[in-house]
C-alpha cells in the first residue's frame, strides 16, 4: 500500500508535564510502599521486603537488558524494518546503569547479612565441623558466595551499560555527522555484534546468582535460557505499550500499523517461545521424576495453585489466541489489552520464580529460631535420601527423617495463606508501578536527548516504507 | 516486504542478470548432459551407496550381533548416526519457513538445495532405527495399529514413538513444501522442453499454466506449509533431544537439551549446506547467484548457532559441577578426561572453536575456508552425537561393566553407505530440478540484483517510493524509477512463469521491450509476428492502436488474416497492461476465438 511519509514528522520529544508528575507519583508510590512493607507488614527478616526489592529490581533490568540485546540482534541481522523506532530500544537500554545501582543494596546485603534470601549467605553451613553442614551448600560455595554475586552482577553489569552507553552515543552521533558512507552504522554493527556474545556466556551467570541460588540446592539447566525468554516477552509488550502511547501523543507518525504488526508478531513468537522452554523444562522434570528437581515444581503446583495456573493461562494461552489473527496485530486496543496482560504476567513469571523459594528460606531460619539452625540442608523429598543412602549410609537415614519434618512443613506452607507471597498484594502492586515508572521516566528522560528518529540511520527510508 | 532498498545492501544477485538470464542459467544443468564431474561423482556415490547396502543386508542376514552393541550400550553408531542425519535435515524448513518469516531474501539463493537436502537426510536418518531393530521386517511393529496378538501395544509413553510420528510428519510437510515450490519451476523447465521430456515435466508441474489464480493457490499453500514446518521443525529435534532427557541417565537428563539440539541441528545443516553448496556453486556455474553474500550470511548463521550451542556446553558442564551430583559430575568428568576424551575435545574444537574464526570477515568470506570449515563442523556435530552417547553408555553405574566401544565394519559401513545415498540423491536432483528456485531468484531481481544495489548499480539511489509497492501476491509489480520521466514499468510472468516483459531501463532497453500477445485471445504466433513487424510490442502498443490500424496490417498481410477481427484486442491489452488478469482472463471465456 502506499504510505504517506511525513519527513517532518514530530521528531523532538518532550516530556508532557502531566506524565511527569505522574511518574513521580508513580515512584514515590513505589517507595512508600516499600517502606510500608520494611516496617509494618514483614517478618524479623524482611523477606517481604527483601524479596519485592529483588523481583522488581531483575525483572527491569531485565527488560533493559533484552531491549539492547534485541537491539544488537537486529543491527547485526540487518533488520532494517525496526529503524523507525528504534530509539526507543536505545532508551530502554540505559536503564541498565539504574539496574545496575539498584543492585547495589542487594550486594551490600549479602556481604553485610542485612537479608537472608539465599540460603547460602550462611556460611557457617559450609564448615564441615557444623553439625549442620551442608554438603550441597559446600559443594557449590565455589559460585554461590559473596565474591561473585557481588563482582559478578557488578562487573557483567557494568560490561553491559558500556554498550549500551557506546551504542547510544554511536547513534546520536550518527544523526549529526552521519554521511552516506554509513561508517556509523559500521561501528554500530561491529559493537552490536561483539555483545550478543557476551550477553550469551554472561546472563546466565546472573540468573543463577540473583534468581536460581534463591531455591540453593535446585538446578535447571534450562533455566538462565527460560528467564532469559520471560525477560524478551516483556520487553517486546512494553516497546508496544509505549510506542503506542507516543503515537497517541503525536510521534512517531512513520511508525504505521505494519511496524506494530510485527512488534505483535514478536510478541507472539517470543510468547509461543517462553511456552516451548516452560514446556521442555517442566516435562522433562516431571517425567523423570526424580525427586531432587520435583520439588520445584511440587511446591508450586501445590503450593501456590493461582500462580502457577495463572502464569500459563496468561503467558501462553492469551497472547497465543489473541494474536493467532493477524487483523489482532494491527489493532491498537487489542495490542495493548495483550501487552499489558503479558508484561503482568511475566512480571507474574518472576514473582514464582523467587518468593516461594524465599519464603521457605525464611520459614527455615526463622522457624529454627536463628540463622544458623537449618533444617533446610535437608529439604528435598525422600528419593534424594534414598539415592544418597549407598554413599552415606547411615547419614541418608537422616535425611529421610528430616524429611518428614519437611513434609510437615510443606503441609503447613500450603494451609497458611501468606500476604505478598501466596498472592501478589496491594503492596507488590504499588512496588510494581513504582518501578515501573522508574523505567518509564529514566526511558522517556532518555528520549528528549535525540531525535525519536534516526534519520541518517542507513535503513531509515526502508523503515518507513516498511510493508508487511 | 519495503520496496525501497538501502543502498548499504549488497546485491544477491550478481551479473547484471535479465529474467531471461536467469531461466538460462538456472534451467541449463538441466537439459545439458552431465560433465564429467558429475559422473565421477555419481559413480563414487553410487559405490558407497552400494558398500552401505551390502552392510544392511550383512546385518539383516548376521543379526544385530554382527555389530559392537552389547547389554550395556544398546546404542552407538547407529544412533549416533540417526541423530547426526536428523540435525543436518533442520537447515532445509529452516531456511524456507523461518528466514522468510524474518525476510532474509538471501534465502533465495539456497532454499531449493537445502529443502532437497532436508528430505535425502531425513531419509538417511529413518533408515537407521529401522535397521536397528535387527527385524526389519517386522517394522511395522512401531505403529499403533489394530492387532490381533493380543494386548501388545506400542508404548505411547516413550519418547521414541513420538519420534516415529514427529519425524514422519516432519518428512511429509518437509516434502509437500519442497514439491510446491518447485511446480513453478517445473513448468519453465517444461516449457522449454519438448516430446516425452515435456510431457513428464508436463505431469510433475500439474498442467501448471502461470495464470494468477495459480500463482495465489501457491502463494497461499506455500504461506500455509511455511506455517506448518516452523513448528515442526523445533518438535523434530526437540523429541530427539527426548530421547535422551527424559531418561534419568547423568549426561543425558538435562533440562536444556530440547533448544541445544534445535541450535545444533540447524548448525550442522547450515554446515552441510555450506558443503554442497560451494561445490555445487563451482560445478553448476552458479556464482551469481549463490554469491559471497549469501556464503557469508550462512556464515554468520554458523557463528551464532556455534556460540549457542558453547553455552549449552558450557552450562551443562557447570550446572554438572554446581548440581554437587556426583553421578552427573562424574558424566562430564568422563567425558572431558575419560577413555572418550578425544570425542570430547573434538566435539569443542570443532563447533565451539573453530567457528570463532567467522568472527573475521576474511575467514567468512573465502570460499576455501568456509568450505573448510564446514567439514570440520560436520565432523564436530558427529562428535557431539557420540560424546552423549557412547561415553555415556560405556561406563554406566556398574563399574565392572564398564567397556570401550568401537563399531565393526558393517556400523562403519553403514554409515558410508547413508553418505552414498545422500549424494546420490543429491546429484539425481541436480539433473532434474532447478537447484535454484527461479521463481524466487526473480522476485528478488528488481531489490537485490546487482544493477540495482550495491557499488556496481547502474540505478542509483533507492527508487522513490511515492508509488512503489508490491503486492502482496508477488507475481506483479509496479515500479517507478527515481527519475519521473520513466514510465511505469509491468512486470509479468507469463505462461511459462518467465518473465516475457523484461524491463531494466525504458531509455535503454525500449527495443527489446516485448510482451506475450498471444496472451490476447484471437492473437496466435503469426499474427503476433505481422504486429511486431508493424511496430507493436507491447500490451500498452497494442491498446493504443486504433482497431482500424491493426485492421490494416492484417488487410495487408493477405486474405488469411484480413478475416479476422481485432475489435476487442485493444481492450484485451489494456487490461493485461493493467495487470488485470482475472479479468481478463473472465472476459477471454465469454469471448468466442477473441469475438464479442
Amino acid at each position: 500500500m502506499a504510505h504517506t511519509h511525513n519527513h517532518s514528522t514530530k521528531i523532538d520529544f518532550t516530556f508532557p508535564a502531566g506524565a511527569k508528575s505522574l511518574l513521580l507519583g508513580g515512584i514515590a508510590l513505589g517507595v512508600i510502599c516499600l517502606a510500608l512493607t520494611f516496617f509494618m507488614f514483614d517478618d524479623a527478616l524482611h523477606t517481604r521486603f527483601w524479596t519485592n526489592y529483588l523481583h522488581n529490581t531483575v525483572f527491569f533490568t531485565g527488560i533493559a537488558f533484552m531491549s539492547l540485546f534485541i537491539y544488537c540482534a537486529f543491527t547485526t541481522a540487518y533488520a532494517g524494518w525496526h529503524t523507525v523506532m528504534k530509539r526507543v530500544w536505545e532508551s530502554y537500554s540505559q536503564f541498565l546503569i539504574v539496574g545496575l545501582i539498584l543492585m547495589l543494596p542487594l550486594v551490600a546485603g549479602v556481604f553485610l547479612h542485612w537479608h537472608h534470601l539465599y540460603h547460602w549467605t550462611d556460611t557457617s553451613l559450609m564448615d564441615p565441623a557444623n553439625p549442620e553442614y551442608d554438603h550441597i551448600l559446600a559443594g557449590k560455595s565455589g559460585f554461590l558466595n559473596k565474591y561473585w554475586y557481588g563482582f559478578g552482577t557488578v562487573i557483567i553489569l557494568g560490561v553491559y551499560v558500556l554498550f549500551a552507553n557506546r551504542l547510544r552515543s554511536l547513534s546520536i552521533k550518527e544523526d549529526e555527522n552521519g554521511t552516506s558512507d554509513w561508517s556509523y552504522h559500521q561501528k554500530m554493527r561491529n559493537w552490536a555484534a561483539a555483545f550478543l556474545p557476551i550477553a550469551g556466556f554472561t546472563s546466565a551467570a546472573l540468573i543463577w546468582q540473583w534468581v536460581m541460588s534463591i531455591d540453593a540446592h535446585w538446578y535447571s539447566t534450562m533455566f538462565a535460557w527460560y528467564a532469559t525468554a520471560s525477560w524478551g516477552c516483556a520487553a517486546f509488550a512494553l516497546t508496544i505499550l509505549t510506542l503506542i502511547y507516543l503515537k497517541s501523543l503525536g510521534y512517531f507518525e512513520n511508525m504505521t500499523d505494519e511496524h506494530l504488526h510485527d512488534l505483535g508478531k514478536y510478541l507472539f513468537a517470543f510468547s509461543i517461545f517462553w511456552t516451548y522452554l516452560w514446556f521442555s523444562q517442566f516435562m522433562l522434570i516431571w517425567y523423570s521424576n526424580n525427586g531432587e528437581e520435583t520439588t520445584y515444581f511440587y511446591t508450586r503446583v501445590h503450593q501456590y495453585p493461582v500462580l502457577w495456573y495463572a502464569n500459563l493461562a496468561v503467558n501462553f494461552l492469551l497472547p497465543f489466541f489473541v494474536l493467532m489473527r493477524n487483523s489482532t496485530k494491527r489493532k491498537y486496543g487489542t495490542l495493548v489489552f495483550t501487552s499489558i496482560l503479558v508484561l503482568i504476567g511475566h512480571w507474574w513469571d518472576y514473582f514464582m520464580m523467587i518468593k516461594p523459594g524465599a519464603l521457605h528460606t525464611a520459614h527455615e531460619a526463622l522457624g529454627h529460631g536463628h540463622h544458623g539452625d537449618h533444617a533446610e540442608g535437608h529439604h528435598d523429598a525422600a528419593a534424594h535420601g534414598a539415592d544418597h543412602a549407598a554413599d552415606h549410609g547411615a547419614e541418608a537415614l537422616t535425611h529421610v527423617a528430616n524429611n518428614t519434618e519437611d513434609i510437615a512443613h510443606a503441609v503447613e506452607h500450603a494451609s497458611t495463606f501468606e500476604a505478598g507471597f501466596t498472592l501478589p498484594g496491594l503492596l507488590e502492586l504499588g512496588t510494581m508501578l513504582g518501578f515501573l515508572s522508574l523505567f518509564l521516566y529514566v526511558a522517556l528522560n532518555q528520549l528528549t536527548k535525540a531525535k525519536l528518529e534516526p534519520q541518517k540511520d542507513p535503513y531509515y527510508e526502508e523503515s518507513l516504507h516498511h510493508h508487511v | 516486504m519495503s520496496a525501497v532498498v538501502s543502498s548499504i545492501r549488497n546485491p544477491l544477485v550478481t551479473g547484471n542478470k535479465s529474467y531471461h538470464d536467469i531461466t538460462e542459467d538456472l534451467c541449463a544443468p538441466t537439459e545439458k548432459a552431465p560433465g564429467l564431474q558429475w559422473v565421477i561423482g555419481f559413480i563414487l556415490a553410487i559405490t558407497l551407496f552400494s558398500f552401505g547396502a551390502f552392510c544392511i543386508i550383512w546385518t539383516i542376514w548376521m543379526g544385530i550381533g554382527s555389530w559392537n552393541l552389547n547389554r550395556t550400550i544398546n546404542w552407538g553408531w547407529d544412533i549416533t548416526n540417526f541423530v547426526w542425519w536428523i540435525g543436518i535435515g533442520h537447515a532445509g524448513t529452516l531456511i524456507s519457513a523461518i528466514l522468510l518469516l524474518f525476510r532474509q531474501k538471501w534465502r533465495t539463493g539456497v532454499n531449493r538445495a537445502a529443502e532437497a537436502m532436508t528430505i535425502f537426510a531425513v531419509m538417511c536418518a529413518g533408515l537407521f532405527p529401522l535397521i536397528h531393530m535387527g527385524r526389519l521386517w517386522l517394522a511395522f511393529f512401531i505403529f499403533p495399529y489394530p492387532n490381533t496378538r493380543g494386548p501388545l501395544w506400542v508404548n505411547f509413553n516413550s519418547p521414541l514413538l513420538w519420534d516415529v510420528f514427529a519425524i514422519s510428519t516432519y518428512f511429509t510437510v518437509s516434502l509437500l513444501f519442497w514439491y510446491t515450490g518447485l511446480v513453478p519451476d517445473f513448468a519453465t523447465v517444461r516449457d522449454r522442453a519438448s516430446g516425452v521430456r515435456k510431457k513428464i515435466y508436463n505431469t510433475l508441474s500439474f498442467g501448471w499454466t502461470g495464470s494468477a489464480k495459480h500463482w495465489q493457490r501457491w502463494e497461499y499453500l506455500s504461506l500455509v506449509l511455511a506455517g506448518i514446518a516452523t513448528p515442526l521443525v523445533l518438535s523434530v529435534h526437540t523429541i530427539v533431544s527426548f530421547d535422551f532427557a527424559t531418561s534419568v541417565i547423568p549426561g543425558w537428563h538435562t533440562t536444556i537439551f530440547p533448544p541445544y539440539f534445535v541450535a545444533g541441528a540447524i548448525f550442522s545443516g547450515f554446515a552441510m549446506v555450506l558443503t554442497l553448496m560451494l561445490v555445487a556453486r563451482k560445478v553448476l556455474n552458479l556464482k551469481d547467484y549463490i554469491t559471497v553474500e549469501h556464503i557469508e550470511s550462512m556464515n554468520k548463521i554458523i557463528l551464532l548457532t556455534g556460540s549457542i550451542v558453547g553455552v549449552a556446553y558450557l552450562t551443562e558442564l557447570f550446572v554438572a559441577w554446581y548440581s554437587v551430583y556426583p553421578y552427573e559430575q562424574f558424566a562430564f568428568f568422563n567425558r572431558a578426561l575419560g577413555p572418550y576424551y578425544w570425542s570430547y575435545w573434538g566435539m569443542m574444537i570443532c563447533n565451539v572453536i573453530t567457528p570463532q574464526l567467522f568472527w573475521s570477515k576474511k575467514m567468512r568470506t573465502s570460499v576455501f575456508w568456509t568450505f573448510f570449515l564446514s567439514i570440520i563442523i560436520n565432523v564436530g556435530m558427529w562428535f557431539e552425537r557420540f560424546v552423549i552417547i557412547a561415553t555415556t553408555l560405556a561406563r554406566d553405574y556398574i563399574p565392572s561393566s564398564w567397556s570401550y566401544y568401537v563399531p565393526t565394519w558393517v556400523e562403519i559401513g553403514i554409515f558410508i553407505g547413508t553418505i552414498g545415498l545422500f549424494f546420490v540423491l543429491f546429484l539425481i536432483f541436480t539433473r532434474v530440478a532447478p537447484v535454484v528456485a527461479i521463481a524466487e531468484i526473480k522476485s528478488i531481481l528488481k531489490s537485490s540484483g546487482d544493477q540495482y544495489v550495491g557499488k556496481d548499480a547502474k540505478h542509483h539511489s533507492h527508487p522513490q517510493p511515492a508509488s512503489a509497492y508490491d503486492d502482496s501476491n508477488g507475481f506483479l509489480q509496479y515500479w517507478d524509477g527515481n527519475d519521473s520521466s520513466h514510465d511505469s514499468i509491468t512486470i509479468l510472468k507469463s505462461v511459462s512463469g518467465e518473465a516475457t516483459s523484461v524491463v531494466a531501463e525504458p531509455t535503454v532497453l525500449k527495443a527489446s521491450l516485448k510482451d506475450d500477445l498471444k496472451k490476447v485471445e484471437g492473437i496466435g504466433p503469426k499474427i503476433e509476428g505481422l504486429l511486431n513487424a508493424a511496430g507493436i510490442n507491447t500490451f500498452v502498443d497494442l491498446a493504443n492502436a486504433s482497431v482500424e490500424s491493426i485492421q490494416g496490417i492484417l488487410n495487408a498481410a493477405g486474405s488469411r488474416y484480413s478475416t479476422h477481427n481485432p475489435g476487442t484486442w485493444g481492450r484485451q491489452a489494456q487490461m493485461a497492461a493493467d495487470g488485470k488478469w482475472d479479468e481478463l482472463k473472465a472476459w477471454q471465456d465469454i469471448l468466442d476465438g477473441g469475438k464479442e
